[in-house]
């Protein structure tokens, strides 16, 4: 699918099949597309070329609203509302029966210590319980589909922990989720399969397992424990290094091709390098992400003045 | 995209949803029952304050400074004691300095005023009469009344006419007023189909305003508190709009039942309420005609409330659309607000001659009709024919109105931050 605004693309091209059952992982820079897509996906944008397919009917988001639970990047509740009444009409405007929204509510603020809450106005809940109620919002018709928007941006830890094991619970549950982050580190926690955007251009798509096999490449880490030695000028052999993220007392290498480890080891002893840590290793995402996107990559794509699509 | 089939059911379920909340929560709200005890207090100041004015003064102590050499002083004095309006005190000749006292007499609330008359009353008119409160119309009219028949009297008969045919000459005329509406001649009078009309074009203009700006209010507080993008992803946004507009338009029809029911309580009370509380028996209905509401004239006001509440409030949700918080807001509102001001300030100027062709503009066009044409059926020269004439043109222009202000809506309520300018609207209307 594609997605044009004023004289920009957001999104190009893009294409993404997320298999039932498991944790989806989209990734990319700001102002990738994320949301642009995920937008799109829901149904509340229309894509200028393409189509959206969800559980494999050819309907939109919208009219399959009560089978997906959306949480958007940009999320509120009605601020004047109680609690349990925003719930409640949330969930019916999901086509839920409004007796079984309120007992789903109900249960659900219950179960993340809300009770008491239910009859208080959204705006005077604290931020973090107005974080909770939205997640209920979006979790309470017990959605097959959970389409999340940079989930844990803004949480607080507790909240980010309670967002992470339902996550979980809900992929052991059989339901899928589709979410959206720019922080590496969790997307390669959770996801079984991930794709890659940058400037709304899929860069790769697959299993974790699978990208860090293509795209890892042998990796190695090397801890120095106070003198370096000559280490720069060795991770400057192109014979040995292809790559390297050189830190001080830290470095990620990536070797070149039919380079042997043990001969950097040598050399680096030799130049009078005390290490700490040697250690060949798959890339971590964050490495794989940085080297597909390229740092140009995370500061381009400025917005469009109209839409704040931060995708 | 293909044509869809989808079920009505869900489709209705979730604008029913929408209308609910809309409902409840500004049901529940303090400043909805504010407004419905409001509606009463006005209504009751509009038809009970120039009586209970009028009666509140009292009768009027005053004395007579009679510095005539007939005795019309004394046939004034006369007079004016015997209209109950005015108690005389006494009358006293004109010495020098005798308005001085008099004043201190006021000063001291131990008289209201005192009238001054010389000969020059029925030579050429002239009299004087100091108070503490001239801005009554009614004594001051009363007094020029009987000052001006006295002097008229006093003239005739210097000039050797016979009393009694003066008497007969000076009989008054009262002209009763009354309409044919449609034909049929009514019990109604001039003053009672304006104030109808006035009535009605106020009440018109203020439900229209501040139903709208509501309307305005709902799509801003989705925007800024950004729930609007959860809301559409769950409905489209036409839903939304739809479900918001029957919302509030449900809340001021019943705002509208409570101000009539609690108008139609205090006018069936009124009688005992006025002898009440301004303590006299004057006749009730003297000072404000109080207007005959029939059914057809209550119809003709809901349907053109709710054609004009669905046109403005259809304007004031594609303004709120396009703005990012509610000073943008009330800033861009102006052009409609000034429309809705159009309407209400050329319905009022065409009052006095509703067959005019501006008259006939103003109940012709969708956004000026809501007010103008209920307003010129209360002055009842419209038939029923008019009416729907103008009711048809007020639904097709609603209609088209509402299609284009769905499709801004539609695109607006996902932007933030920079306003859009005129093409870029046109654009928004003309995609896809």
């Amino acid at each position: 699918m594609t997605k044009r605004f004023a004289g920009h693309t957001a999104v190009d091209g893009l294409s993404l099949a997320v298999p039932p059952g498991i944790i989806y992982g989209l990734l990319g820079p700001n102002g990738a597309g994320k949301t642009t897509s995920i937008r799109m996906i829901m149904d509340v944008i229309q894509p200028d070329a393409g189509t959206v397919r969800l559980f494999g009917e050819r309907a939109s988001g919208r009219d399959l609203a009560a089978r997906i639970g959306y949480l958007p990047e940009e999320r509120g509740l009605y601020p004047k509302m109680r609690v349990l009444d925003v719930l409640t009409f949330l969930a019916e405007a999901k086509g839920m029966a409004r007796g079984a929204a309120r007992d789903a509510a109900l249960k659900w603020l219950d179960r993340l210590g809300l009770a008491d809450w239910r009859l208080r106005r959204v705006n005077e809940l604290s931020k973090g319980m107005q974080q909770k109620v939205q997640f209920i919002s979006t979790m309470l018709h017990d959605p097959d589909l959970v389409i999340l928007d940079e989930p844990f941006s803004g949480l607080d830890p507790v909240n980010a922990q309670v967002m992470k094991d339902t996550v979980v619970d809900l992929r052991r549950r059989g339901k899928t989720i589709l979410f959206s982050t720019h922080i590496m580190e969790q997307a390669e926690r959770l996801c079984d399969e991930l794709c890659i955007i940058a400037r709304g251009q899929k860069l790769v798509d697959g299993s974790l397992g699978d990208i860090k096999r293509t795209h890892g490449g042998h990796h190695l880490v090397i801890g120095f424990d106070g003198s370096a030695g000559m280490a720069p000028e060795v991770f400057g052999d192109k014979q040995l290094v292809k790559r390297v993220d050189d830190y001080g007392q830290y470095a990620e290498l990536e070797l070149a091709v039919g380079a042997d480890a043990q001969r950097i080891l040598q050399r680096l002893v030799a130049s009078g390098a005390r290490l700490s840590r040697f250690e060949l290793m798959e890339p971590s995402l964050n490495k794989i992400f940085i080297d597909l996107v390229g740092p140009d990559a995370v500061h381009a794509a400025a917005r469009p003045a109209v839409e704040t699509a931060r995708a | 995209m293909p044509p869809r089939d989808r079920p009505w059911r869900p489709r209705v379920h979730k604008v029913w949803a929408v209308v609910r909340r809309e409902f409840v929560e500004r049901v529940r709200r303090k400043s909805f029952w504010i407004m419905a005890l409001l509606g009463p207090v006005f209504f009751a100041a509009v038809f009970l304050m120039p009586i209970l004015m009028s009666g509140g003064g009292g009768v009027k102590r005053v004395v007579v400074v009679d510095r005539t050499t007939t005795t019309f002083g004394a046939v004034v004095a006369e007079q004016l004691d015997s209209t109950r309006r005015f108690f005389v005190v006494g009358r006293v000749p004109g010495r020098p300095g005798v308005e001085d006292s008099l004043a201190r007499e006021v000063g001291l609330k131990n008289i209201d005023g005192f009238l001054i008359l010389s000969d020059s009353v029925t030579d050429t008119g002239g009299a004087e009469y100091r108070a503490s409160n001239v801005s009554s119309l009614e004594d001051v009219g009363l007094l020029r009344e009987t000052l001006g028949r006295l002097a008229e009297r006093a003239r005739l008969e210097r000039a050797g006419v016979d009393p009694a045919m003066v008497a007969r000459a000076q009989i008054r005329v009262s002209l009763a007023t009354k309409k044919i509406t449609r034909g049929r001649t009514t019990e109604e009078s001039a003053g009672q189909s304006f104030s109808l009309a006035y009535f009605m074009m106020l009440l018109l203009y203020i439900s229209l305003l501040l139903y709208g700006v509501q309307v305005m209010g709902s799509v801003i507080e989705e925007k800024t508190s950004r729930i609007v993008e959860v809301l559409v992803s769950s409905l489209r946004p036409f839903q939304l709009l739809l479900g918001k507009l029957l919302g509030v338009g449900a809340v001021s029809l019943v705002q509208f039942a409570i101000w009539g029911v609690s108008g139609r309580l205090l006018l069936s009370q009124r009688a005992s309420l006025v002898s009440r509380m301004a303590g006299g028996a004057r006749e009730v209905g003297q000072v404000f005609q109080v207007p005959h509401v029939s059914g057809a004239t209550a119809l003709v006001f809901i349907a053109f409330f709710l054609g004009g509440f669905f046109l403005y409030s259809a304007m004031f949700a594609a303004v709120a659309a396009t703005c990012s918080t509610e000073q943008e807001a009330r800033q861009s509102q102006v052009p409609v607000t000034v429309l809705i001001m159009i309407a209400f300030f050329g319905s009022f100027a065409t009052l006095a001659n509703p067959e005019s062709r501006l008259a006939v503009t103003l109940s012709l066009v969708p956004f000026t009709s809501p007010i103008a044409t209920p307003a010129r059926w209360a002055a009842g020269n419209l038939t029923a024919l008019d009416v729907i004439t103008s009711l048809v043109l007020l639904v097709a222009g609603t209609v088209i109105v509402t299609w284009i202000a769905a499709r801004i809506y539609r695109v607006g309520i996902l932007m933030m931050g920079k306003r859009p300018n005129l093409k870029e609207l046109v654009r928004w209307v003309r995609a896809t």
